[in-house]
């Protein structure tokens, strides 16, 4: 298991690390989608296979289109996006502020006891049907919620996003 | 042997016999089209090669092999390298999770119908990587298309797969092959099973962009779409990959609706696995002559027309196909759950038919005929 | 075989403060997003992995996650069209250049 979490981890972090740095956006998105898969094996290296499932199918499949949809529209009329600089202005305090959070999080939690807990020995998949009974017994409401969020989120998007035609 | 090596071999081994028996079917499928598309078109297809021309596969193998690599030189290197490979990947992956015969699928994932649904949604990214990465006006306009029919065609194939779910009470692809035993099993012989069956197959026909959704690639319209700019090897692997995830899909089609590998003698004590898989490669023939002829027979959609198919009738009619699934399963007798469900679904493509229905042609008048 | 929970913990750490770097550093609006993408999938990499050490029983953690993630899809729609939105009026997508809140 320790060298598949460790090969997972590398990918994954590469990939966030590519998603971050890279100049050109197509790049970015194909750093991201890298990153998404990451994410996605441990998800499955974890017996979380719905979810694993999920990631792929939201995330890769349409979060990654929608991205690159938006990249497409928001082109640079005016040549290529090389001449400009990647980075804003104080880029170095951005980097120093997230590292020291990055130190600060990692020297707690070497701190605490729970850092060296380890899974329980037989550990049952998490089984659609009962996620699904779950959804539709305990957490009906935030189901509902969901819905109507999501469809406030559609309605929103299009409506935002639409060309507004001039009335005269 | 030692306990290591046996590990590796029976990981390796369904792999490399799945592999090997698909891109078999895979090049003789190519030959089949092009000489039933001959036949359909009224002349004799590819008949040079061999006899009845059964090597053509391999003359256009070798053909496209020793093409010269041509990129253009304001293209994106690396993503234009990588969209052949992230085109032929989501269609051998979800070969995965399909039971071939008896107690012989490569994977038996707890959620293999939602793996194989997930992983055909990741191929979008790949037409919009070819369209992009060719630095093209054509080739990014088909893109955009592709993107857009594979995206709007997504939702009512989930929708349609919905409905087996239910049935089977599990995602499992062995379950729910294993859910369709007995006389009259196939969901493809209940009423929700049959309108579930042809939504299914028209998405996935959609899915794959064959014809009549081709519009993607279509030759008489912008040029080659979004693969104008390969040559080569790499214009091989799209065309594999297309044809590839049909036969997948065509799997996937199989085992949901027509019931896998099950058939009367695939349960039989020492052969039962050969039979079953016969049953499954003469169900999955059956798919792929439907998709041959669709081919040969039905003409290209326009775009608005493909978009408005998808949104406007499919999409309405898998929702109406899951409440008639839900009325017929927990309908108080059979005889009243059958008709109550079938009466829907027919009512339902009746009015969804009006709706969408344009304005009938009224009888032209020439001016200069009487 | 399995790892323990702090090496979890240490990459979900490691993800979000990438994922907060990119945030802070890049000029284009749609690479903010998919640097806040990157944080959000970090935080649920989180709730995974606290569910699949503390509380295996149960699978409220896998719910919580998945209604994490249909909330960030959401928002990364919005998010990408009000981009788009603000594309339109100062054809371009630079953080650093849009500072008034007068159009």
């Amino acid at each position: 298991m320790n060298a598949i979490f460790l090969t997972l981890s590398a990918v994954t972090v590469l990939g966030a690390v590519l998603a971050v740095s890279l100049r050109n956006l197509v790049h970015c998105l194909l750093a991201l989608v890298l990153f998404f898969l990451g994410i996605a094996g441990h998800f499955f290296l974890m017996r979380a296979d719905f979810l694993g499932a999920v990631q792929i199918l939201i995330y890769i499949g349409a979060v990654a289109v929608l991205i690159l949809f938006a990249i497409m529209l928001t082109r640079n009329i005016a040549g290529t996006e090389g001449a400009r600089r990647a980075l804003g202005g104080a880029w170095w305090l951005g980097v120093g502020v997230s590292a020291a959070l990055a130190g600060l999080m990692i020297a707690m939690t070497r701190r605490s006891e729970l850092a060296s807990k380890m899974p329980y020995g037989a550990t049952e998949e998490g089984v659609v049907k009962d996620i699904g009974k779950l959804l539709v017994t305990d957490w009906v409401v935030p189901l509902e919620i969901m819905a109507v969020l999501l469809t406030a989120a559609l309605i929103g998007a299009v409506v935002v996003a639409l060309e507004e035609t001039k009335k005269r | 042997m030692p306990d290591g090596v046996a590990l590796t071999l029976s990981v390796l081994l369904p792999i490399g016999i799945v592999l090997g028996v698909f891109l078999t079917i895979f090049a003789l499928l190519t030959w089949a089209e092009r000489k039933a598309l001959g036949r359909i078109q009224n002349r004799l297809g590819p008949n040079r090669v061999g006899p009845f021309g059964l090597f053509q596969p391999i003359a256009d193998a070798l053909k496209l092999l020793t093409k010269e690599d041509i990129v253009p030189q304001a293209a994106d290197k690396v993503v234009h390298f990588l969209a052949p490979v992230v085109t032929v990947a989501p269609a051998f992956l979800i070969l995965a999770v399909v039971p071939v015969a008896k107690g012989f699928v490569p994977v038996d994932l707890n959620i293999g119908v939602l793996f194989a649904l997930a992983v055909s949604t990741a191929s979008v990214l790949a037409l919009f990587m070819a369209g992009w990465a060719s630095h093209n006006k054509f080739s990014l306009l088909g893109a955009m298309r592709a993107v857009a029919q594979v995206v709007s065609y997504e939702v009512p194939m989930v929708l349609a797969a919905v409905v087996v779910l239910m049935a089977a009470g599990t995602l499992s692809s062995v379950g729910i092959v294993e859910a369709q035993r007995g006389f009259g099993g196939w969901f493809i012989c209940k009423p929700w099973g049959l309108v579930g069956f042809v939504i299914f197959q028209l998405c996935a026909m959609a899915e794959v962009a064959r014809t009549p959704f081709d519009l993607p690639e279509a030759e008489s319209e912008i040029v080659a779409g979004y693969h104008t700019e390969y040559s080569g090897f790499k214009f091989a692997l799209f065309q594999m990959g297309e044809y590839v995830a049909a036969l997948t899909m065509g799997g996937i089609t199989v085992t949901m609706f027509l019931g896998g590998y099950l058939g009367p003698g695939s349960d039989l004590p020492k052969i039962g696995w050969l039979v079953s898989a016969c049953w499954f490669f003469a169900k999955l023939g059956i798919i792929i002559i439907i998709n041959i002829w669709a081919r040969g027979t039905w003409p290209r959609v326009r775009v608005d027309q493909l978009l408005g198919f998808a949104w406007k009738m499919l999409l309405p009619l898998s929702l109406v196909n899951i409440v008639a699934m839900a009325l017929w399963h927990f309908a108080p007798n059979k005889i009243a759950g059958w008709l109550v469900s079938a009466a829907l679904l027919v009512a339902a493509i009746f009015g969804l038919v009006k709706i969408n229905a344009g304005k009938a042609f009224e009888k032209r008048s020439y001016r200069f005929i009487s | 075989m399995s790892v323990p929970l702090g090496y979890y913990l240490v990459l979900g750490a490691v993800l979000f403060a990438i994922g907060l770097c990119g945030a802070l550093t890049r000029r284009n609006a749609i690479a903010v997003l998919m640097s806040i993408e990157i944080m959000f999938n970090a935080a649920v990499l989180n709730f995974v992995v606290f569910w699949y050490y503390l509380h295996n029983g149960a699978l409220t953690g896998q719910v919580f996650a998945l209604f994490a993630i249909a909330v960030a899809a959401a928002e990364s729609a919005v998010g990408l069209a009000l981009v788009i939105a603000v594309y339109r009026h100062y054809k371009r997508v630079d953080v650093d250049e849009m500072r008034s809140l007068k159009g």
